[in-house]
């Protein structure tokens, strides 16, 4: 058995490899994001073209910097230290690359994304400059995009693991717990809940064997921080995990991810292994007392599974359908024993307040909310990524790392936390990124999904959409979820219809009302966003329902698609049309309204000529 | 029941599995894996293996969106159901999908060549509105793309006659 002084000696000495190469180092990140545009056929070409030129260079693969919008990322590392990171290096641009970079020693500026170390040269600014990272604070991040997710003497060199050791060799179980909440670290997953003393209700309880749970079931649409974490720094979560074990008595975690992320998954299944044959998992850790060890649970495709309860049910072989609290998880929770449940991140951060102390967690964030999150960025946007920031930051800096929103539009609404949690109107833009400050507005600030949506979306049909989500993953259980979210649905669809009523603004407010009366989060918050719309964005609802008039001209029961002008290129869009709604008839064209299921593909390969008009004009206006 | 060659082998996929260990997910996901579905006689050979009723086993089946009970189609075509798609026109993309192939999501078509599964979210968004085709993302796709390409998988000529 290795001590943790001799595992992070042998660590280090593969890490120098990686720091100071001695020869290029190409390394292509590989996630979930980059493989979606390429990039495992990217590393695929660069190392069958460093092989065929005869290159002296090593190939290898590293995890996600975030950098979303600019995958694939390819880091080119030099044995002088310099680290210049490489943007949209897909299979076709890597013999420019090589040929540019390795074979000529050159920059290659017009391929460069930044120099990630080193100083900025030829016109590459420094990582640091760029807008999305200068708002950054990486702490959960540090490893990501800069190990190999599948080599644990890459984590452990950089300190991984330090904290466990330190635990295991001179802090009681009271003393991880004291750090952990001296620290206020809340849980991630969205209700916010100060995980130290959750664990001290697992280590108080008096049944054994007791559990620990992470839930890596990120089933909020728009958000994907944990996958992030998972993807590029497993053992963080798993060294949290460990601690969590430790600090409470528990002698084995699941892991429950979801169906989505199968990289996740091999990558935390490489990781457990790797730890057992280190001896961080098992019988008797790093020579301590203590033993402990963990598997991943696949879940299903199931939104519910992400609920606590729903989870243990799943892990339980039982359908996921959350289950009436009480008795909450520390007292029954898996196979009826005593179990914790916290998300990837807060896990994650353990690591690092154990290693570092409650004192440096406290150093960033606001004194409510000491500390910093992960979120990721999606929708209208110009840059799609994930970056760490610390409490507090307004959501302007985060829309401003983004670039922004694109194509001359504007802001309309701001979509944190996931179809539950809520949507505030675009004047919220400087709200703090705080748990307290969303909830005084009627929404959630969730686990760190957020989606900027512009003026070109309806609310009643972004309305109608999440309707469908919420009613979709209700489980059944309970009357006012399974049954409100349905009448939900009928009554926004049916103003997106044009059949909208007076009496549909008190039907939805009562729905509003009703629907929370569930057991679990799902039906608690169900109508949020609706609620939230419904409170924001009243003219827009009013011109639907008393006007007939969808002023973003989305909504189908009160638009037509009409010909508008004669061009060349209505005989393209009479070709695309799906339902052959777009007609000639006697030389001149017109859209057959009973065919046409206003799909826009004809406005698409025709804008000249097609437009799209409201469906219903008040007679006043009629010429 | 009989056994056959298909349960013998589910046998052996599962033989490693406990009762009361948590293993439903993971034995239904090896089945899953190695048929492309869960057959009918599968139900049975994971109840006795976990010592579950067969009623728990079907139950789970039909509460995940992920199991199915019938063989999958040639080609899959996964569309994306998240906010990121959704708000630059996947719920358009969806229409056309359904309108060219005939048939409504979480189908497929008689001849079970291509069937439509609603996805969710997986933060691939760079690539909005995009679908999983066998697995393989396609992304940025304007309406007209998606209907190409349904017109493609249908096995369509470009115009239709």
């Amino acid at each position: 058995m290795s001590t943790y002084a001799e595992l992070r000696q042998q660590a280090e000495a593969a890490w120098r490899a990686v720091e100071s190469p001695p020869r290029p180092r190409v390394a292509v990140s590989l996630n979930t994001s980059s493989i979606a545009v390429g990039a495992e056929e990217s590393l695929a070409a660069l190392r069958s073209e460093v092989e065929r030129r005869g290159l002296v260079a090593d190939v290898a693969v590293t995890g996600d910097t975030g950098l979303s919008y600019e995958e694939p990322v390819v880091e080119v590392a030099w044995p002088d230290g310099r680290r210049i990171l490489y943007r949209r290096i897909t299979a076709d641009m890597v013999p420019r690359l090589v040929e540019e970079v390795l074979v000529k020693d050159g920059m290659a500026p017009e391929l460069a994304l930044a120099v990630a170390s080193g100083q900025a040269r030829d016109g590459v600014p420094e990582l640091t400059s760029l807008d999305f990272w200068k708002v950054q604070t990486r702490r959960l991040m540090a490893n990501c995009g800069v190990i190999d997710p599948e080599n644990i003497d890459h984590y452990i060199a950089r300190g991984g693991y330090e904290g466990l050791a330190k635990a295991l060799e001179g802090m009681s179980q009271e003393e991880v717990i004291k750090e952990v909440s001296d620290s206020s670290l809340w849980g991630r997953g969205g209700a916010a809940f100060p995980a130290g003393r959750k664990w001290d209700f697992l280590r108080t309880a008096k049944r054994t064997p007791k559990y620990m749970i992470c839930n890596a079931d990120e089933g909020d649409p728009g958000a994907f921080v944990n996958r992030v974490l998972l993807e590029s720094d497993p053992h963080g979560v798993l060294e949290g995990i460990l601690l969590g074990g430790y600090a409470t008595g528990a002698s084995h975690a699941f892991i429950y991810i979801r169906h989505e992320y199968p990289l996740a998954f091999h990558r935390l299944n490489a990781a457990i292994q790797q730890a057992r044959e280190k001896g961080l998992l098992g019988e008797h850790i790093l020579g301590s007392d203590f033993s402990f060890d963990m598997e991943v649970v696949r879940g299903a495709g199931s939104y519910v599974c992400g609920e606590e309860s729903g989870l243990i049910a799943s892990v339980d072989d039982d359908r996921g359908m959350p289950r009436i609290r009480p008795p909450y998880p520390a007292q029954s929770g898996v196979f009826a024993r005593p179990t914790n449940v916290n998300n990837v991140e807060t896990y994650a951060y353990v690591s690092s307040i154990i290693r570092h102390g409650a004192a440096w967690y406290r150093e960033l964030g606001t004194e409510q909310n000491p500390g910093t999150k992960m979120f990721s960025l999606s929708g209208h946007v110009a840059r799609v990524g994930i970056l760490e920031v610390p409490f507090g930051t307004p959501v302007r800096v985060l829309l401003e790392a983004a670039g922004g929103v694109p194509d001359g539009r504007a802001l309309k609404a701001i979509q944190a936390g996931g179809p539950l949690a809520g949507l505030l109107p675009a004047r919220f833009i400087d709200i703090p990124l705080e748990p307290e400050a969303f909830r005084e507005q009627g929404a959630q600030m969730g686990g760190g999904g957020i989606v900027f949506v512009d003026d070109s979306v309806c609310v009643i049909d972004l309305d109608v959409m999440v309707g469908h989500f919420v009613e979709d993953e209700s489980c059944g259980r309970c009357t006012t979820c399974r049954g409100g979210t349905q009448r939900m649905v009928d009554i926004l669809e049916r103003i997106a219809a044009g059949g909208g009523r007076e009496s549909d603004f008190e039907r939805l407010q009562l729905l509003g009302r009703t629907i929370p009366y569930a057991n679990c989060a799902h039906g608690q918050a169900a109508p949020t966003i609706m609620l939230n719309t419904l409170e924001h964005f009243t003219e827009e609802y009013r011109q639907h329902v008393l006007e007939k008039r969808c002023p973003a001209r989305v909504c189908k029961g009160l638009i037509r698609y009409e010909v508008v002008r004669e061009s060349n290129g209505l005989q393209e869009a009479a070709d695309i049309c799906p339902t052959r709604a777009v007609v000639q008839e006697a030389g001149r064209w017109r859209i057959d309204q009973a065919l046409c299921i206003k799909c826009d593909a004809c406005r698409e390969v025709a804008p000249e000529a097609i437009e799209v008009v409201d469906a219903l004009v008040p007679v006043a206006e009629r010429g | 029941m009989l056994e056959t060659e298909a349960t013998l082998e589910i046998k052996h996929l599962i033989s490693d599995l406990k009762p009361g260990d948590g293993d439903l997910l993971a034995a239904l996901h090896r089945v899953q894996e190695r048929f492309g579905y869960i057959p009918k006689d599968a139900i049975g050979v994971v109840a006795r293996q976990l010592r579950l009723s067969e009623a728990r086993v079907y139950g789970a089946i039909t509460f995940y969106a992920e199991f199915r009970l019938t063989p999958p189609p040639e080609t899959g075509v996964s569309w994306c159901s998240g906010p990121a798609c959704w708000l630059k026109g996947s719920a358009r993309v969806r229409d056309v999908l359904e309108a060219v192939l005939g048939i409504r999501m979480g189908e497929s078509t008689p001849d079970n060549r291509v069937g439509l599964h609603l996805g969710q979210c997986n933060g691939t968004c760079e690539c909005a509105p995009m679908l999983w085709v066998n697995g393989r993302v396609q992304g940025r796709l304007s309406v007209a793309e998606a209907i190409r390409l349904a017109r493609e998988l249908k096995g369509e000529t470009e115009t239709p006659p």
